[in-house]
């Protein structure tokens, strides 16, 4: 459940004017998005749910967005970003280099798998990744700073805000065709959007709330 | 819709139907010549093809790599690059802004860049057909510049974003104004009124928006044109006399040809030199039109830095158009130690390019970034459209790579100028205090980005330093025009789209008056 | 393009002049009754009960003022979520304003009526105060009174039509209070020279709102010139009709104002066409029943029209020459 926005669902909008039929088409096959890789191999899948665990951690209390499956989707599907860096190859490959190179620093580093580390370890790594500390032949030359920048982060985080229930959590409007929006100013909120729960409301108030206009 | 035949000689073709090709297209075709459009993307119906939706809507974009490199590398896609029949008209912001008059002569009158060949109050006129042809949106009265007429349309309500940018620009004692948008505030024909959705950059969904789309492209079509989709044009062919015979495209899984008496490249400031250098031959062995060597070079984007803090008021910046508000204060202000003008605007990213702004400006991830992004509904923002100045080493090449047509791909190398930084620092430094002015807190700046592209096959007076005439003619090839913002010599501080535009419809009159002297 | 919107335009109105004028409402007397014909021929001899007729025809078109008022403002204030809490009042005034309206219309008694006083009284103060109101929302946006803030801000028009409503129905209990015999005066000048300047007055106001928003869309449809050019010549009339000889019988301006008041209900057409003509249509109500044209504010023109129609009928019963 969102903290922010308890009684929020966009998924619950779905027959109502904010979504249209192309809408509905897209957000289902984007909820059913293949769950076993078709790009990856199964050690570099292991690798990289590790990777989407520490880069965007889910909370235990709800069906967690598989990261890894969008990943394996973008490569697989060849959807493309219109631009590469020069030093970068192109994006299966650059996954499948630093995937291995960072199993390679976790051996090298503490003697086992990547994802058999604890969570604090691997949030280290990762950020001497960030920094561009990371080294090894597996990199072949790919800087490891381009590939966490340009990969990494992009690849996991849009696959994560591209999803329904990061737009719960946010209280992000979502769909919104042909109904758009009718309060716009500040602290203005038309009935269909997100209610916030402030700190000192409870669970009650924010119902009365959303069935109001707020 | 009309369809030639491949072996009929049309009047024109035009290569890209943008913010440039589909001016043209609509003239060319109500003057009465015979006019066939290629685009390399699809020719979308809004209504049925659009979702609310961010990742799928990237469709609309030229999302086929191009290879970034130099000190300051671009981000391509939806920054800059679309890819469909209405080009980048289909995913933009629909901010639509003349430039300032004494911008047509920025070496004479302000002393940096290059003049244009082109006369201000000439381009008074054409912006304002311009205007008029895309139901823009805007202020009874506008703070800056000479007087124009008024707006087709009035322009929107301001959300909450955009009401936090007046306030702070008038504690600033800056003016500030809504921005003249190309989305209706009333009916217009089958367009409804703007419902304030927020996905405009991912296509708009009711035809509010005035795109290509609906705009100058059913024109076309009406007065006799055809347009042809998942068109990717690979050459210009030339003949024994030099001149141009046709295009060579890609469509329908072969390669084809299109005899035509002209050819218009259109294809915005990276596939137009990536065309021209493409098509080279033995005559013209460094592509073509490039006798002065400045095909390709001279690329300009503009900067797109952006300062963000949060509210305690809830903002909800995701309803209605991203920019409903603007200052171009610093446009026509000269007090500055630097060259060229910025304007900034209000900001509405939706979820997937606000986590984009907020681990590449702050390195955030992990539980850091999930509880960052928890407040979005109280976050503001202020983005800048600022002028970057013209230099040669910042070009458009053609790497060895190749890509899915067999086309060797562009290559887009960039560095920033010290003027282009020091101007960077003014406006962020100026976006900053407005955002304190409001009380936001958790102030933070985005330092890397830039958006649109310009000139990279300049225009000028002199063959020796330019690549096409003011008719948008290329000096080398009389048949061989370029006619969308590559041509620009400078960007300005203003967002390119309307200038773009106002530009094909004075070419448009140009080639009607030079073919009814027979000159064309 | 423009030539095809005047020819239009004009060819509109012809046929909606054709329509009122062969559309005679009945509460315009244009036959005496045979008791009131004996008196009027027998000289200045005053019929008691014609001033308690205008003064109904007045509380109906307080009433028709005050349903105006109330659909409009109720959806108004939800689009602004009520977030002052005062904006409930002119849901209850204009209620309440109906409610002794209706009452009104059905009294034939030639004597005032204190909680009708009261109510319509409040009502019209109510209007005052959400004028000063919206006056204040509109100076609090950045830009103050700017084209931006006018067109977008609260209505600075929408509080005067509660006005309007209040002061017909209080003029309506100033013209029923009339000693039988007399005139009905109010303040001293002639009832019905009163109820004509205000009715001028109020109609004028009407038009600058309807011009107002009509300018923010552009004027996109021709008909949007209607409400900004037949009813300030009905204005004109009337305010020309309180000024002068009260014993004309002003054919000329009846029309008008019977043509104005059609034009209230033909607006409030127009704007369901409106409404449909947004994205999603009606199936989008949500939005659109709040962003589209409102359609109860052209019968504002209405209820106008009928005080002024009433006021022409009080100068025919009672001229003072």
């Amino acid at each position: 459940m969102s903290r922010l926005y308890p009684d929020y669902d966009v998924l619950s909008k779905r027959w109502t004017e904010s979504w249209n039929e192309t809408t509905r088409q897209v957000i289902d096959r984007r909820l059913g998005v293949p769950r076993e890789p078709r790009f990856f191999s199964s050690t570099e899948w292991r690798t990289l749910n590790a990777v989407c665990d520490r880069i965007m951690p889910q909370p235990k209390d709800r069906p967690p967005v598989p990261l890894a499956a969008y990943v394996d989707q973008k490569i697989t599907d060849r959807l493309l970003d219109g631009y590469r860096y020069a030093q970068l190859p192109p994006q299966g490959e650059a996954w499948q280099r630093g995937l291995a190179a960072l199993e390679q620093s976790a051996n090298d580093a503490h003697g086992c798998s990547f994802h058999d580390l604890p969570p604090e370890w691997q949030d280290m790594l990762l950020r001497r990744m960030q920094h561009g500390e990371l080294v090894g032949d597996a990199w072949g030359g790919m800087p490891c700073k381009l590939f966490f920048d340009h990969r990494v982060i992009p690849d996991i985080t849009h696959a994560y805000y591209a999803h329904p229930t990061s737009w719960n959590e946010i209280g992000f409007g979502g769909p919104a065709s042909p109904r758009g929006y009718v309060r716009m100013g500040l602290d203005r909120r038309d009935p269909w959007e997100a209610a916030e729960a402030r700190p000192e409301q409870d669970i009650q108030r924010t119902e009365r709330k959303k069935d109001r206009v707020g | 819709m009309r369809q030639f035949d491949e072996n009929d000689v049309v009047d024109f073709v035009v290569v890209g139907t943008g913010a440039g090709g589909g001016p043209l297209l609509a003239r060319l075709a109500e003057t009465g010549f015979s006019v066939v459009g290629f685009d390399a993307g699809p020719y979308f119906r809004p209504l049925e093809d659009f979702a609310s939706d961010e990742r799928e809507q990237e469709k609309l974009y030229w999302t086929d790599e191009r290879i970034v490199d130099g000190a300051n590398p671009l981000t391509m896609g939806g920054k800059n690059s679309g890819k469909a029949v209405g080009g980048s008209t289909v995913h933009f912001a629909m901010v639509s802004l003349r430039f300032r008059p004494e911008w047509f002569k920025s070496r004479s009158a302000l002393g940096y860049g290059a003049d244009w060949p082109l006369d201000w109050k000439e381009m008074w006129h054409y912006y304002g057909k311009a205007e008029k042809a895309l139901s823009i949106a805007g202020p009874v009265t506008y703070p800056w510049g000479p007087k124009r007429p008024r707006y087709p349309y009035r322009a929107h309500e301001l959300n909450g974003a955009a009401e936090l940018l007046a306030r702070g620009a008038e504690a600033m004692g800056l003016k500030w104004t809504a921005t003249p948008l190309a989305t209706v505030s009333a009916p217009h024909g089958q367009s409804p009124p703007c419902v304030y959705r927020g996905f405009c950059r991912f296509g708009c969904s009711t035809n509010a928006k005035q795109s290509q789309l609906v705009t100058f492209i059913p024109r076309a079509l009406r007065a006799g044109a055809e347009i042809r989709d998942l068109a990717m044009v690979g050459s210009i062919e030339t003949g024994p006399d030099g001149r141009a015979t046709g295009v060579r495209y890609h469509r329908e899984g072969r390669w084809r040809f299109q005899k035509a008496r002209n050819v218009v490249v259109a294809g915005y400031a990276v596939e137009t030199p990536r065309l021209l250098l493409a098509s080279a031959t033995d005559k013209y062995p460094d592509g073509l039109a490039n006798s002065s060597g400045l095909v390709g070079k001279n690329l300009m984007t503009q900067s797109n830095q952006a300062v963000f803090g949060t509210m305690s008021s809830e903002v909800r910046w995701y309803k209605g158009p991203p920019s409903l508000a603007i200052t171009e204060h610093w446009n026509y202000d000269d007090r500055k130690d630097f060259a060229g003008g910025y304007c900034w605007m209000a900001q509405g990213p939706l979820p997937v390019e606000w986590a984009t702004i907020q681990t590449s400006s702050r390195g955030l991830w992990g539980q850091a970034l999930r509880d960052a992004m928890e407040k979005y509904n109280h976050q503001v923002g202020l983005k800048m459209v600022g002028e970057m100045l013209p230099n040669e080493a910042n070009r458009v090449t053609l790497a060895d790579e190749r890509d899915q047509y067999g086309l060797r791909v562009a290559r887009v190398t960039y560095s920033w100028g010290e003027n282009d930084k020091a101007l960077i620092q003014h406006a962020l430094g100026q976006m900053q205090t407005s955002l304190e002015a409001v009380g936001a807190s958790d102030i933070f700046r985005q330092e890397d980005d830039t958006n649109h592209l310009a000139g990279t096959a300049r225009m000028g007076d002199d063959p020796t330093t330019s690549v096409v005439n003011s008719d948008c003619r290329t000096w080398d090839i009389p048949n061989l025009w370029v006619c969308d913002g590559s041509i620009f010599p400078t960007t300005g501080g203003v967002n390119p789209s309307l200038t773009i535009t106002s530009i094909a419809l004075r070419t448009a009159d140009r080639i009607r008056i030079l073919a009814a002297r027979g000159e064309l | 393009m423009s030539r095809d919107v005047n020819a239009v335009a004009l060819s509109g109105v012809a046929l909606l002049g054709l329509v009122a004028l062969a559309v005679k409402p009945k509460y315009v007397s244009g036959r005496a009754s045979p008791r009131r014909a004996r008196l009027l021929v027998s000289g200045r001899t005053i019929d008691p009960s014609a001033a308690v007729r205008s003064a109904r025809r007045m509380n109906r078109a307080a009433g028709v003022l005050a349903t105006a008022v109330l659909a409009d403002s109720a959806v108004e204030h939800y689009r602004g979520s009520f977030h002052n809490k005062a904006m409930v009042a002119p849901l209850v005034t204009a209620a309440l304003s109906l409610a002794v309206s209706a009452h009104g219309n059905a009294d034939k008694r030639p004597i005032r009526h204190r909680v009708r006083d009261g109510v319509y009284s409040t009502a019209a103060l109510t209007g005052l105060v959400g004028t000063c109101f919206h006056i204040f929302n509109i100076s609090k946006k950045p830009g103050g009174f700017s084209w931006q803030n006018l067109f977008y801000s609260a209505p600075i028009g929408a509080p005067a039509a509660l006005i309007l409503s209040g002061a017909v129905g209080f003029l309506a209990e100033r013209v029923r209070d009339t000693t039988p015999g007399r005139a009905p005066t109010i303040g001293g000048i002639s009832a019905g020279r009163a109820v004509a300047a205000a009715t001028s007055v109020g109609l004028l106001g009407t038009v600058a709102e309807a011009g107002l928003l009509h300018f923010r869309g552009a004027y996109h449809d021709p008909f949007m010139y209607l409400p900004v050019t037949i009813p300030p010549i009905a204005a004109a009339f009337i305010g020309n009709a309180a000024l002068g000889r009260t014993d004309r019988p002003r054919p000329m301006t009846r029309f008008l104002l019977r043509l104005t008041a059609f034009l209230g209900f033909a607006g409030a057409g127009f704007h369901v066409l409106g409404v449909a003509r947004n994205m999603g249509g009606w199936w989008n109500w949500s939005q659109n029943l709040l962003s589209g044209p409102p359609i109860p504010a052209p019968p504002s023109f209405t209820g106008m029209a009928l005080a002024g129609v009433a006021a022409l009928d009080l100068m025919k019963d009672h001229p003072d020459v």
